[in-house]
């Protein structure tokens, strides 16, 4: 299983559910992969993209469908697909290998420019999956009907749920008796950075992978959206889920943008690509041009001495 | 050193020693910035094994065998180490289970690294031994002046 990979261009989304029977991405997921194909970059779908814990196979296909036929445009491109295996879809581990274009992980440990980046579903940290597997398949059971109802009341339901937990840790803690009281200033700093509605756990097992020699951690799982800082300024991302308003990172030579896809594909490329750039990402070699001196000049902006 | 909320780290200049050759500290690291050279002392010589980068781990057998160190590493430029003692080993893949899977990763890729390793130096010895053995019975044959087993003819290898 290779879970390393070099990647200039790369975008990262998670939880898409495709195959849920409640909840339809056909449209906006074909879209955001005509986008990556459109701007050259390659895919990673960070955990739970197919919904196999809650699968109806006629809207799988229905869903999958389009997005299949552009799927092989990317091999074509010398672009890539990479998923990481979650927890609505963990039968996919029986295929840890490279299925044609798509590369099918545990984890991802992408190099990207000068920095490293960890990409993992997350839901390995999530104690209530670990801890209260039962339980835990009651709140997905739950969470079915709620996103019939409507995804605003899914969301309502998931912040309970997560309030819930939080409220259960507490009380398992002797009331937070057993906790160590903090100083209100790293308090307050410490609850602005913190991604709403996420459980701690999340933020420890990003903490742990993160200092692994890691720039940035990005995470799925918990359906909640956002960035904070880990310990020793590595960045962490959690890119949310399809069911309100998905979420992506988009990683260019180690840079790292982060928004909402609808920003991504209305407001187009955040790192766009000059010709040249593109030419040398198909071709892997400068383009050149003949000049008036009928001499061979590179065009690249970073090679512009005429020779 | 230094040590957070929940792992320790340690930071060593440029040519810093990080362990030496038959010590016998038990603590495994991996790389979080810079790089660690990994040499081993070959009569009288260092021998470079590895250059690690960033994320690779190292250190493993002492701590997994509690034997004394069997190579040297050297910090190459600035480096940031995190430290896993042998009391804290279990609690970081409880903690972080996918650091078991890419410890378990790394040392199957070394094994088949030494294997690839052993192969050609087992088949590099064997055509030497053929070679000789050719070389000695060619010239064995010339001594005896045999025509038909003369050095002129192409030796079968």
């Amino acid at each position: 299983v290779k879970t390393t990979a070099h990647e200039s261009r790369l975008l990262v989304i998670s939880d898409i559910h495709m195959g849920n029977r409640l909840h339809r991405t056909r449209e906006e997921f074909t879209e955001f992969v005509h986008f990556a194909l459109e701007h050259r970059y390659s895919i990673c779908i960070n955990g739970d993209g197919i919904d196999l814990a809650q699968l109806s196979l006629a809207h799988l296909v229905s869903d999958i469908t389009p997005s299949l036929g552009l799927f092989l445009k990317f091999g074509e491109n010398d672009l890539r697909i990479y998923y990481t295996v979650g927890n609505h879809d963990i039968a996919l581990e029986h295929f840890l290998t490279d299925v044609g274009r798509m590369m099918v992980v545990p984890f991802l440990s992408v190099t990207s420019g000068d920095k490293r980046i960890r990409i993992e579903h997350g839901h390995m940290y999530d104690d209530m999956f670990l801890r209260f597997p039962r339980i835990y398949f009651v709140f997905t059971l739950i969470g079915r009907f709620a996103i019939a109802i409507s995804p605003g009341f899914y969301d309502a339901l998931h912040r309970f749920n997560s309030a819930f937990v939080a409220f259960s840790e507490w009380a398992l803690s002797g009331f937070g008796l057993m906790k160590k009281k903090k100083k209100k200033k790293d308090e307050t700093e410490e609850r602005e950075d913190r991604i709403v509605g996420e459980r701690e756990c999340f933020r420890a097992g990003a903490d742990a992978s993160g200092s692994r020699g890691f720039d940035a951690v990005l995470f799925g799982h918990t359906h909640f959206q956002g960035t904070g800082t880990l310990m020793d300024g590595v960045k962490y991302y959690n890119t949310g889920a399809w069911f309100g308003d998905p979420h992506c990172v988009a990683i260019h030579d180690g840079q790292i943008w982060f928004g909402s896809v609808a920003d991504l594909v209305r407001n187009g490329d955040p790192f766009p690509q000059s010709t040249s750039d593109v030419v040398r990402a198909i071709t892997g070699v400068y383009p050149v041009q003949q000049s008036t001196e009928h001499r061979f000049t590179l065009t690249d902006q970073f090679a512009a001495t005429p020779q | 050193m230094k040590i957070t909320r929940q792992h320790e780290t340690q930071d060593f200049v440029d040519g810093q020693i990080v362990f030496r050759e038959g010590e016998s500290s038990s603590e495994m690291f991996v790389v979080r910035t810079g790089k660690v050279e990994i040499t081993k002392t070959v009569g009288g010589h260092a021998m470079r094994l590895a250059l690690l980068d960033r994320g690779a781990f190292f250190g493993e057998m002492s701590l997994l065998e509690g034997l004394p160190r069997s190579a040297t590493a050297r910090a190459v430029g600035k480096v940031s180490l995190l430290v896993l003692r042998p009391g804290s080993l279990l609690l970081q893949i409880r903690r972080d289970p996918t650091f078991a899977f890419e410890l378990l990763q790394q040392l199957s890729g070394r094994i088949r690294e030494l294997n690839d390793k052993l192969v050609i130096k087992t088949s590099t010895a064997e055509f030497g031994n053929r070679l000789a053995r050719s070389a000695f019975l060619t010239d064995a044959a010339a001594e005896f002046n045999a025509p038909a087993a003369s050095p002129e003819r192409p030796v079968a290898p």
